[in-house]
C-alpha cells in the first residue's frame, strides 16, 4: 500500500458541548489510503472527533469548536467552507444501517442525483461500480428495484457503504459500522475495509477489530488523544501506560 | 471518475427559496391566528362587564347580559362529561386490559374509531331522534348532555386508552406477579399511574363540548330563557347558540353586535382556558414522568 | 397439584364484576355507533315512500316546503363537496408548510408554537363562522364589489382556517416520527437541509401526512356552523367562487328546527344525514387506507 502523507490534519482541536469539554487539544495527522482506527472507552471523544471530520456536529445545539481541521489541505471550518460540499468529499457510514425506505437503486443514486446526475446510463454505471466496490453486486444485481429495507442487516450496511461510495468520496468515515451486525456480516464488512485501499477512519470499541483492519490506531481517553501510531506498535509496545491498560482490558 | 463537474449554485438558491417560502407561509398563518385572537379580544373586551356576565338579557337582547347562556354551557359541558367519562374510561380499560384479540375487539375498535369521524350535526340528528323523540326527554339539558356525551365519547376513550397503554407493562406484570388479580392491578397500580393522562384527554374533550353548536341546536337550546333552568328537563340557553342566534336571527343584529363579540370572547376564554389547562397539565406530566 | 395448574384460575366475584362492567361500557360505546346508523337509516327510509333514490341523489330541486315538496339533494351534495375541495386547496399546502416548519425549522420555538397551534384547533366553529360573517364578508363585498360576501369562497377560507391547525399538528407528528438516522444519512451524503426534507423526511412521512390532510378535510366536510353562517344558503349548484351554496350540514342545521317530527321533510333531512355520514365514513376509510398503503412501502 502506498503512503501518500496526511489527508486529514487536526491542529489543536478543542470541542465543547455546552459546558462539557469533549475534546482537549487534539492534534492528529491521518494518512491517505490507509485505515485509521479510533479506539478508547465510551465517552472518550472518539465518535465526537469522527463527526467533526464531516461537520456532522453542526446540528448539535450549543456545540463550539476551536482549532483547525484540514481535509485534503483545506480548512473545513474556515470562513468560506461549506458543510454540504465537504460531506460530498468525506463520506460516512453509521453505527446502525440506515438505508432510506427506497429501492436499493434509489438509495445508491441519492447522492449523485443531488449533484445533478440524471442520465440513466451514467447512474446505472455508478450503481454497479458502487455495489461492486462494496462487494454486494452479486447478491443484489437481480433485485435493484426492491426496497433496501428487505435486505439482511449486513447487506443493508453494505448498501450504506455503496451509497457513500457512489459519491466517489476521498475519505470514508465509519462510526462503529459493525456494532449492529452478526459475526458473519461483520467479517464481510471488515474484509471490505481491508481490501478497499481507501482512506478510512473507523471508530470501534472492539479492540480485535481495530487490530484486524487498521494500519494506524489512535487511542482517545477522556477527550485527549493519548497515543497515535502504527497499529502494530500500539498493540505490541504502547508508549503510554493508559494505552496499555486499555488494550489489556484493565478499564473500558 | 464518473461524476465530474457540477455546480452548487442553483442548489443553494433552491434551498434558500424553499425554506423562505415555508417560513413565510407558516409565519403568515401564525400572524393571522394572532390577529384573529387579538381582534376578538379587542372587540370583545369592550362589551364585557360584570353586568354582562351576571345578568339576564333584556330589551330584545340589546341590553342585560348572558348569564343564562354561561350557566347553560356550564351544565351542558359538565353533564356531557358525566356521560362520557365513565363510559369512555370503562371502554378504554376494557380495550387496553381485558379485551383479547378477536372479532369482538376489532368491531368495538372499528365502531369507536368511526364514531370519532361522524360530523357533529349528525350527532344532533341522533340526539333529536333518540333522546328528544324516542326516549321522550324533549328539548332539554338532559338530551343535550347525552348528545354531547355521545359526541365526546370517542375522544375521551382514545385519550384514555393512549394513557393506559403508556403505563409500562412492567407495572402490570409486577402487580400480577405479587398475586394481585387483574382488577386489583388496574385499580391499585395502573389507574393511579394513568389517571392524570386520562383526565387531560377528558378536559380537552370538555373544551370541545363547550364550544359545540350543531348538536345542541335541536336537542337542548332555547333562544331566550328568563329564569335559570329548573331541572335537567328544562331547555336552556348556551353560549355558542347565543352567538349564532344574535348574529343571524335576531331582530336587532346591528345593535347587538358588541354583545356578539362579548359572547364570542367569553366562549373562547372558557374553551381555550380549559384546553390550556389540559395542555399545561400534559406538558407537566411528560416532564415529571419517571418511567 | 399438577392437575390444579391446568385449571382455569378461579375468578373472585369482584374480578368477575369488574370484567363485566368494562365489557358493558365497551358494548355501550359500540352500541352508540349502531344506534346512530339504525336511527339514521330508519328515519331516512320514510323518505323513499314518496321520492325515488335516483331523484334524491341526482335532482337539484330542493323545495321541501312546497306542495307537493321536492327533495332533490344534488345541489346540497355538490355544495358540500365544493367548499370541502376549495378549502383543501388552501388548507393542505398551508397546513403542510406549517407542519414542516414546526418539525424541521422551528428549533427551540417549536415547544411554544405547537401548543399554540393546537390551542387554535379548539376555537369553536361558531366563533370562526361569526368572523366570516362580520369581518370577511363585508371585506369581500367591498374589495371584490359583490352583492354579498356570503359565498363559497368565504366559507372555504374559514373552513381552511379550521382545518390548518389539525393538519399541521398531525403532520408534524408524522414528520418528527421519521428516524433521525436516515436524515443523518442524507446530510452525510452532502444533501442540504431542504434536499433532506424534500427527498427523505417528507417521503418517509407520506403515510402520516396524507392521513393528516384527509382527516382535516373530513372535519371540513362535517363542519356545520361555518357553512351555515357564511356559505350564503342558496340550494343551487354553484357555478363560480362567488356563488352561494347550501352544503348538507347547513341544510340540516337550518331546517331541522322547523320541521315536524315524522313529516316527509323530517325524513328527507335524515336521508341527508345518511349521505353526510357515508361521505365522512368514506373520508375516514380513505385516510386509514392511505396510512396502511404507504406503511407497506
Amino acid at each position: 500500500m502506498v503512503d501518500d502523507g496526511p489527508i486529514i490534519s487536526a491542529r489543536d482541536v478543542n470541542f465543547f458541548y455546552g459546558a462539557f469539554h469533549a475534546l482537549r487539544g487534539v492534534s492528529l495527522d491521518i494518512r491517505a489510503n490507509q485505515v485509521t482506527a479510533l479506539i478508547g472507552p465510551s465517552g472518550c471523544g472518539k465518535s465526537t472527533f469522527l463527526k467533526l471530520l464531516n461537520r456532522m456536529n453542526d446540528f448539535t445545539p450549543g456545540a463550539r469548536l476551536s482549532g483547525e481541521i484540514l481535509v485534503a489541505g483545506r480548512s473545513i471550518y474556515g470562513q468560506d467552507s461549506d458543510p454540504v460540499s465537504i460531506r460530498r468529499l468525506v463520506g460516512m457510514v453509521f453505527q446502525r444501517p440506515n438505508p432510506f425506505p427506497k429501492s436499493i437503486y434509489d438509495n445508491i443514486c441519492y447522492g449523485p442525483r443531488l449533484i445533478g446526475a440524471k442520465k440513466k446510463a451514467e447512474l446505472d454505471a455508478l450503481v454497479e461500480k458502487a455495489l461492486r466496490a462494496a462487494a454486494l453486486w452479486d447478491d443484489v444485481k437481480d433485485k435493484l428495484g426492491k426496497s433496501a429495507l428487505e435486505l439482511s442487516g449486513g447487506q443493508q450496511q453494505r448498501v450504506c457503504i455503496a451509497r457513500a461510495l457512489a459519491l466517489e468520496p476521498e475519505i470514508l468515515l465509519m462510526d462503529e459500522p459493525t456494532s449492529a451486525l452478526d459475526p458473519i456480516a461483520t467479517a464481510k464488512v471488515e474484509e471490505w475495509i481491508k481490501s478497499s485501499g481507501m482512506s478510512i477512519v473507523i471508530v470501534t470499541h472492539n479492540m480485535q477489530q481495530a487490530g484486524r483492519v487498521s494500519d494506524y490506531t489512535a487511542f482517545f481517553y477522556m477527550g485527549e488523544l493519548v497515543e497515535f501510531g502504527p497499529t502494530m506498535d500500539i498493540f505490541t509496545r504502547p508508549r503510554e501506560e493508559r494505552t496499555e491498560n486499555y488494550i489489556t482490558g484493565r478499564f473500558g | 471518475m464518473i461524476l465530474t463537474g457540477f455546480s452548487q449554485k442553483d442548489r443553494k438558491a433552491r434551498e434558500t427559496l424553499a425554506l423562505s417560502v415555508i417560513r413565510l407561509v407558516a409565519g403568515g398563518f401564525l400572524a393571522i391566528l394572532a390577529l384573529i385572537v387579538g381582534y376578538l379580544a379587542w372587540r370583545g373586551l369592550g362589551a364585557i362587564s360584570w353586568e354582562f356576565l351576571s345578568q339576564f338579557p333584556r330589551d330584545s337582547m340589546t341590553a342585560g347580559g348572558i348569564w343564562p347562556a354561561i350557566l347553560g354551557t356550564f351544565w351542558l359541558a359538565v353533564g356531557a362529561m358525566l356521560v362520557a367519562i365513565p363510559l369512555g374510561f370503562g371502554t378504554a380499560i376494557y380495550l387496553s386490559d381485558y379485551a383479547r384479540p378477536g372479532p369482538l375487539l376489532t368491531i368495538i375498535r372499528l365502531g369507536v374509531n368511526n364514531l370519532a369521524g361522524v360530523p357533529s350535526v349528525v350527532f344532533g340528528l341522533y340526539g333529536l331522534a333518540v333522546f328528544v323523540g324516542f326516549m321522550g326527554f324533549g328539548r332539554s339539558l338532559l338530551s343535550g348532555c347525552l348528545t354531547l356525551g355521545a359526541l365526546t365519547l370517542p375522544t375521551v376513550t382514545a385519550a384514555a386508552e393512549e394513557a393506559l397503554r403508556q403505563t409500562p407493562a412492567s407495572f402490570r406484570e409486577a402487580a400480577l406477579a405479587l398475586g394481585a388479580n387483574r382488577w386489583q392491578a388496574i385499580r391499585q397500580v395502573i389507574l393511579p399511574a394513568a389517571l392524570p393522562g386520562m383526565l387531560t384527554g377528558a378536559i380537552l374533550a370538555l373544551g370541545r363540548a363547550a364550544g359545540e353548536t350543531a348538536p345542541i341546536v335541536f336537542t337542548a337550546s332555547a333562544a331566550l330563557t328568563l329564569a335559570p333552568p329548573e331541572s335537567m328537563f328544562s331547555e336552556s340557553m348556551a353560549l355558542p347558540t347565543h352567538i349564532f342566534n344574535l348574529a343571524t336571527n335576531g331582530s336587532h343584529i346591528a345593535a347587538t353586535l358588541p354583545r356578539q363579540f362579548g359572547t364570542c370572547l367569553t366562549l373562547i376564554v372558557l374553551v381555550l382556558g380549559l384546553s390550556l389547562i389540559a395542555i399545561i397539565l400534559r406538558a407537566r406530566l411528560r416532564k415529571g414522568r419517571k418511567w | 397439584m399438577g392437575q390444579a395448574l391446568l385449571l382455569r384460575p378461579k375468578l373472585s366475584p369482584t374480578e368477575k364484576g369488574a370484567r363485566l362492567f368494562f365489557l358493558i361500557c365497551a358494548l355501550v360505546a359500540l352500541g352508540q355507533m349502531l344506534l346512530i346508523m339504525v336511527f339514521l337509516l330508519g328515519e331516512a327510509a320514510g323518505l323513499f315512500k314518496t321520492t325515488s333514490l335516483w331523484d334524491f341523489l341526482f335532482s337539484s330541486q330542493w323545495y321541501p316546503t312546497y306542495d307537493p315538496p321536492e327533495f332533490g339533494a344534488a345541489a346540497l351534495i355538490v355544495g358540500s363537496l365544493a367548499v370541502t375541495f376549495l378549502s383543501s386547496l388552501i388548507a393542505a399546502p398551508v397546513g403542510l408548510c406549517l407542519a414542516v416548519f414546526l418539525a424541521c425549522l422551528a428549533g427551540r420555538w417549536r415547544e411554544w408554537i405547537k401548543p399554540a397551534v393546537e390551542l387554535m384547533a379548539g376555537i369553536p366553529s361558531v366563533v370562526l363562522g361569526f368572523l366570516g360573517l362580520v369581518v370577511v364578508a363585508p371585506f369581500m363585498r367591498e374589495v371584490l364589489d359583490l352583492p354579498t360576501g356570503l359565498n363559497i369562497l368565504n366559507a372555504s377560507v374559514i373552513l381552511a382556517l379550521m382545518a390548518i391547525p389539525s393538519i399541521a399538528s398531525l403532520g408534524e407528528d408524522a414528520l418528527t416520527a421519521v428516524p433521525r438516522e436516515i436524515q443523518d444519512a442524507s446530510y452525510a451524503l452532502g444533501a442540504t437541509r431542504w434536499e433532506t426534507i424534500w427527498r427523505v423526511t417528507i417521503p418517509a412521512a407520506m403515510s402520516g401526512l396524507s392521513t393528516a390532510v384527509i382527516l382535516g378535510l373530513g372535519r371540513a366536510l362535517g363542519e356545520t356552523l361555518v357553512v351555515l353562517m357564511v356559505a350564503g344558503g342558496a340550494a343551487r349548484i354553484p357555478g363560480s367562487l362567488f356563488d352561494s351554496a347550501r352544503p348538507l350540514t347547513a341544510t340540516l342545521a337550518a331546517e331541522m328546527g322547523e320541521t315536524a317530527i315524522g313529516s316527509p321533510h323530517y325524513h328527507a333531512l335524515f336521508a341527508l344525514g345518511v349521505v353526510l355520514f357515508l361521505l365522512t365514513l368514506a373520508f375516514n376509510l380513505l385516510a386509514h387506507w392511505l396510512g396502511q398503503k404507504w406503511r407497506k412501502r
